[in-house]
């Protein structure tokens, strides 16, 4: 029997994806949509986490294991990569947004638009 | 130690190893900062050629790092190791980046002097390098990921490097939050054919999509791909962070971020023809790509006709560029079959891919003697420029080459490739040949402008003389690569691009 519960993981993903999305889209704040992009990136690890579970699986440790399923290492790892990289990303971007305010003396995203002119 | 069998490794992991030496070392004198810099970019260069030359003359190999043998088909390997794929599509793409990489790094010496914390722009700029060197040699998604991100963060540093500016932040803003996000799906991609596949390695997978064609993940995953590479690669409904980052970048920074995009390029081909191979429905696939080139080819020559900034001028007319490419290969995989790519479809590919090496290198020409101009002049609006040619007369003649290479005047190295387009699409349909000679058309009336603007005219005395020999020295070395590829088009095509096209496995 798959039981129906195996699928909600994927359920939040989608929502947390939705809800960055719908913050880097539509709000001003530059901070918050840094936020969405955080809040899609948790989405995401959930997605990669919930990708690699298997069921009745054991841990791929090779010396002196049971003559079991063993799950593939492999999405925690990229998991694992996915979350370093978002730490240097989320504060690389906050680094950028503090220097925007020094030099604009604000961080709404209508009003940063120097490049433009 | 046998050396040519390490060079894909070496040709990222010298990058990575002086870009961390660098800012140890370089504590120690200028000069010896200099000359570590001056060694990484040499030694990349020199392994790429090395690369280049087994694979042209021996042929490819598959790298697998931590593997006593090199051995792509033990399944045992193929599941847990990292793979690098030497072959001959990685030898023009990484003969693309290093010679661009090369003309940047001599050009920075003489640029960037004076510059505070130079230690860490040439840190950054050997990341980046490093970082675009293992996105195009990479043999699976999870070093694709990693390396697309390494890519991101240093040239995102790169551009936001002159941070005393608030425009150089805001572009580097803009790009790393448009990367950032395209790291992301590209992540739900990677996940979506792992979730169905069980694998990450390219050759593996692209087995698993043969065995089951019709699948919709696939599909998804492959539209998700096209999306995040589409926007690095900045064609058109994603390309507005390019010409920010490329005119708010430090000078020779700028070919840098152009060639990360043209590097995202090679991974798009690499990822659809390794990977998809001709599972992907090339007719739909084909339309799409035709669709992104007109539009970029379109709209970047467009925007570029009402600019008045040089830098930014220039960085539209790349973004045409582009365009260019993605038509091309659009229109190869239009006459996709099973046999492979037949008729118009070869002279379509071969003009797409000639034109990606072609196009880095001119265009790395014409934004380093636009940058020269800045730097001589400090100034970047062409209506105060003016009379440059007087005092400036090798940033002129290199300048002037770079403009009609992009504008595609033959005898020029830009004419051949565009030449191979237009006979190719016009055989595919004769409106998208008339598109190209029209966008061809406009690019020369805007090179003429920029260039009538700010070097001919009676002199204003707007700079005391040529640029220092440092700057003149790297556009020299990239001219001198441009005229090779003018006088002997033929052999470039014959020698390094129809590997390329073979390495994809579209031509037997």
């Amino acid at each position: 029997m798959i039981s129906w519960f195996l699928h909600l993981p994927f359920l939040v993903v989608g929502i947390l994806v939705a809800i960055g999305l719908y913050t880097v889209l539509f709000k001003n704040n530059l901070i918050k949509i840094i936020m969405g992009i955080a809040i899609i990136q948790n989405g995401v690890n959930l997605f990669l986490i919930s990708l690699a579970y298997r069921k009745d699986g054991v841990a791929p440790i090779w010396t002196s294991a049971p003559d079991e399923f063993m799950v593939m290492p492999t999405p925690h790892a990229l998991t694992l990569t996915s979350i370093v990289i978002g730490l240097a990303t989320t504060a690389l971007l906050l680094s950028f947004v503090m220097m925007i305010k020094r030099h604009y003396g604000t961080i709404d995203a209508d009003k940063v638009r120097r490049c433009r002119e | 130690m046998n050396f040519v069998e390490h060079a894909p490794t070496l040709i990222l992991g010298l990058p990575l190893l002086f870009a961390f030496l660098i800012p140890l070392l370089g504590r120690i004198s200028k000069d010896m900062r200099d000359i570590l810099f001056l060694m990484g970019l040499l030694l990349t260069g020199l392994f790429v050629g090395i690369m280049a030359y087994e694979v042209l003359t021996v042929g490819g190999w598959t790298y697998v790092f931590g593997a006593s043998t090199s051995e792509p088909t033990n399944p045992i390997t193929s599941y847990f190791r990292i793979t690098f794929v030497a072959d001959g599509f990685s030898v023009l793409a990484t003969l693309t980046i290093a010679l661009v990489a090369l003309g940047a790094g001599l050009f920075s010496f003489d640029y960037m002097a004076g510059h505070a914390a130079l230690d860490k722009f040439y840190s950054l700029f050997l990341l980046t390098l490093a970082g675009v060197n293992g996105m195009v040699l990479t043999g699976d998604l999870f070093n694709l990921f990693v390396w697309f991100e390494v890519t991101s963060i240093a040239s995102c540093g790169l551009i936001a490097f002159t941070n005393y500016r608030g425009k150089s932040v805001e572009a580097a803003l803009k790009y790393m939050i448009l990367s950032v996000l395209g790291g992301l799906f590209l992540l739900i991609s990677i996940g979506l054919l792992y979730g169905q596949y069980g694998v990450v390695n390219y050759k593996l997978l692209s087995d698993g999509i043969a065995g089951s064609p019709g699948l919709f993940v696939n599909k998804l995953a492959l539209g998700i791909l096209l999306l995040v590479f589409g926007m690095k690669a900045s064609t058109v409904p994603m390309h507005m962070w390019a010409p920010d980052a490329y005119s708010e970048s430090p000078g020779p920074a700028t070919p840098l971020i152009a060639i990360t995009s043209l590097g995202s390029l090679f991974v798009l081909f690499r990822l659809t023809f390794g990977v998809y191979g001709v599972n992907m429905g090339p007719g739909v696939i084909g339309t799409i790509l035709i669709i992104l080139g007109v539009l970029s080819m379109f709209i970047g020559v467009s925007m570029a006709l009402v600019q008045s900034d040089l830098k930014r001028l220039i960085a539209y007319l790349s973004v045409s560029q582009v365009g260019y490419m993605t038509m091309a290969v659009g229109v190869a995989l239009t006459t996709w079959t099973a046999e492979g790519i037949n008729g118009y479809g070869i002279m379509a590919m071969e003009g797409g891919l000639f034109h990606m090496i072609n196009d880095g290198v001119y265009k790395a020409l014409l934004f380093l003697a636009a940058i020269a101009v800045i730097h001589a002049t400090g100034k970047r609006d062409l209506n105060e420029l003016g009379g440059l040619a007087h005092k400036m007369p090798y940033t002129t003649v290199f300048f002037l080459l770079g403009a009609l290479s992009i504008a595609g005047i033959p005898p020029l190295s830009g004419f051949s490739s565009k030449l191979l387009i237009y006979q190719s699409v016009y055989l595919y349909h004769p409106i998208l040949a008339i598109i190209a000679l029209v966008v061809s058309i406009v690019t020369l009336a805007v090179i003429c402008k920029a260039f009538f603007n700010a070097f001919l005219g009676p002199d204003q005395g707007q700079t005391k003389g040529e640029v220092p020999k440092g700057m003149l020295i790297a556009m020299g070395l990239l001219t001198v690569v441009l005229i090779i590829f003018t006088l002997f088009p033929h052999y470039v095509v014959a020698e390094i691009v129809v590997p390329a096209i073979r390495a994809l496995g579209v031509i037997p």
